[in-house]
């Protein structure tokens, strides 16, 4: 059994493959990351992978609670992309492009198996739904719990449209920008009022009373 | 950075224009330096705001999804397997049949995104505290165990993990592992028997690596850079440098080619792992096969006068034999005769 010193060096910096992927992209602008993955880097298609897949599935329960539909939907977008290496646009933010692709894939799948009139109305209304989750400012004390009650109350009559702008403003930090692309507005302000009623609606419930 | 204006525009801020900024919520939910250096100064200008900047931040933070959906980690690796394996499927048909997945679940019921994220933090941590302990404690030492042809060995390292390292084959392993990871480096072969515990074990093969908690498994890395991983029990994931990672069954074998191209299969695994119970295997093998074979076990030279024919094929099984009985055995069903001298082998008919 021999001792290599000059081995020794080498060896120690072992890491493993998967987070040396997320260690080299985290710190790259999404612009980046997409123009490495039209260029064909794999490791750049595995960190989208990664990091896109699992909340493009939370994303996609929104629409629909059928998994195999959205893993389905998932993989087509990723086999597309992959498949327009090359030729593919800008995109300035990630998250957004991929929620609009995985929201038209999914309508465009559930429309294939369901009657258009039934997503539009039922399926969707109820998507998603709010819930304030238990920050400890709001749970500090009975009259704050109260609040609390009062506040999930009107952010239940908030309409499907603003409870799904506020959910991509505050959860999921898109800018009035993406919102409006995701929403399908044709004017960015359109998002800022949307954004703006519902928080005057809600006003009163985030005061504390006094 | 900021200037004076973006102090005066907060000023007459209300909630509802708090809670309408981007700029604002971009604070509060990814704060960085400038960002918080700017906030903290301005609330405490602004002392007659600081409660109005407290509930925004506390609404910001707390608007979150009612229907929670966590995607599981086979379906997250089933539907990665699918999108790599349509380019695969364009590129070549392979003739090795490929099996179908059976994914099961190593952390079932856990958000994929959420492990990303503690380990890379724990990694982060850990390698800081790692490098620290690096300059106070003593330095591991990497050892170095080489087999050259006709020899093999096993090993029991420092957490229990006993390999049975192949002929002409290398493994560098520390004196004692991490607090976070045990790795070994290999080229060649090794059977590795990894003693089950928390830490993972990762086996590195220069382009790809091994992940395990407790399992055993097959490892080979051949001279052409060809890698193959046989798992006999528990689970194993490969991960290649590009990100790649395929979870393997037991039975189920990985074959990654030079050019990087992966396919699974399953395996013979008397072929495959019958080295390690002193049993010498041929499967229907051409003379280049059964040549290098001979030469890795016995360490010998092996020279063929005459032809063969191209058609050439053997198959036996040898349990601890000799050499001269290997040959006796091969000669009496492939009509090849056979001089031992020395460390040379000559073959001829």
């Amino acid at each position: 059994m021999n001792i290599d010193p000059k081995k020794s060096s080498e060896a120690k910096h072992i890491t493993l493959h998967s987070q040396e992927i997320v260690r080299i992209f985290e710190s790259k602008s999404d612009c980046e990351i997409w123009t490495a993955f039209d260029k064909g880097d794999e490791m750049a298609f595995n960190y989208l992978y990664r990091i896109y897949a699992p909340i493009l599935y939370q994303y996609g329960f929104q629409f629909s609670r059928d998994s195999s539909l959205i893993q389905d939907s998932i993989q087509n977008i990723f086999i597309y992309l992959r498949s327009k290496r090359g030729e593919l646009s800008e995109v300035a933010n990630i998250k957004g492009y991929l929620y609009r692709s995985i929201q038209r894939e999914i309508i465009k799948n559930l429309k294939a198996t369901t009657k258009r009139d039934q997503i539009n109305s039922s399926a969707l209304e109820n998507s998603f739904k709010i819930e304030i989750s238990p920050e400890t400012s709001f749970i500090q004390s009975e009259t704050n719990s109260l609040r609390k009650t009062k506040l999930q109350n009107g952010i239940d009559q908030l309409t499907c449209k603003q409870r799904k702008a506020l959910l991509l403003f505050y959860q999921e930090e898109l800018s009035y920008n993406e919102i409006a692309q995701i929403m399908d507005f044709k004017e960015v302000k359109t998002a800022r009022k949307l954004i703006y009623r519902a928080i005057t609606s809600l006003k009163e419930f985030i005061k504390p009373a006094k | 950075m900021f200037q004076d204006k973006d102090h005066i525009k907060f000023k007459d801020y209300q909630l509802e224009d708090f809670l309408t900024d981007e700029f604002f919520i971009q604070w509060v939910k990814n704060p960085n330096e400038n960002t918080t250096h700017f906030w903290e100064k301005w609330i405490e200008a602004n002392a007659q705001k600081k409660e109005i900047v407290m509930q925004a931040a506390t609404f910001i933070r707390s608007i979150d999804y009612q229907e929670k959906h966590l995607m599981k980690n086979e379906i997250y690796l089933e539907v990665f397997e699918k999108i790599i394996r349509v380019d695969l499927k364009e590129v070549s048909q392979k003739k090795n049949s490929i099996i179908p997945f059976h994914w099961k679940s190593i952390l079932s019921l856990r958000n994929i995104a959420a492990i990303l994220i503690l380990t890379f933090c724990s990694w982060i941590f850990y390698s800081l505290a790692f490098k620290r302990s690096i300059v106070k404690e003593d330095p591991i030492e990497w050892i170095t165990k080489v087999n050259r042809a006709g020899i093999k060995t096993v090993l029991t390292l420092e957490d229990g993990s006993r390999i049975h390292l192949n002929s002409s084959s290398k493994i560098t392993y520390p004196n004692r592992f991490s607090d976070t990871i045990r790795s070994v480096l290999l080229e060649g072969e090794a059977f590795f028997d990894v003693a089950e515990e928390s830490r993972p074990f990762v086996v590195d093969l220069g382009k790809a690596q091994i992940e395990v908690l407790g399992t055993t498994f097959n490892a080979k890395k051949s001279s052409e850079n060809k890698l193959e991983v046989a798992l006999v029990s528990g689970k194993v994931k490969v991960n290649d440098r590009k990100g790649n990672q395929v979870m393997l069954m037991p039975s189920e074998m990985l074959t990654i080619q030079a050019d990087g191209e992966f396919h699974k299969s399953k395996f013979d695994s008397l072929e495959i792992i019958g080295w390690k119970d002193k049993i010498l295997v041929f499967r229907d093998d051409d003379f280049i096969t059964v040549k290098s074979k001979i030469e890795n076990w016995y360490d010998v030279e092996v020279k063929l006068s005459g032809k063969l024919s191209t058609t050439w094929a053997y198959t036996g099984n040898f349990h601890d034999e000799s050499l001269r009985n290997v040959l006796e055995g091969i000669k009496q069903t492939s009509k090849i005769k056979y001089k031992i001298n020395g460390k040379k082998v000559e073959l001829y008919n």
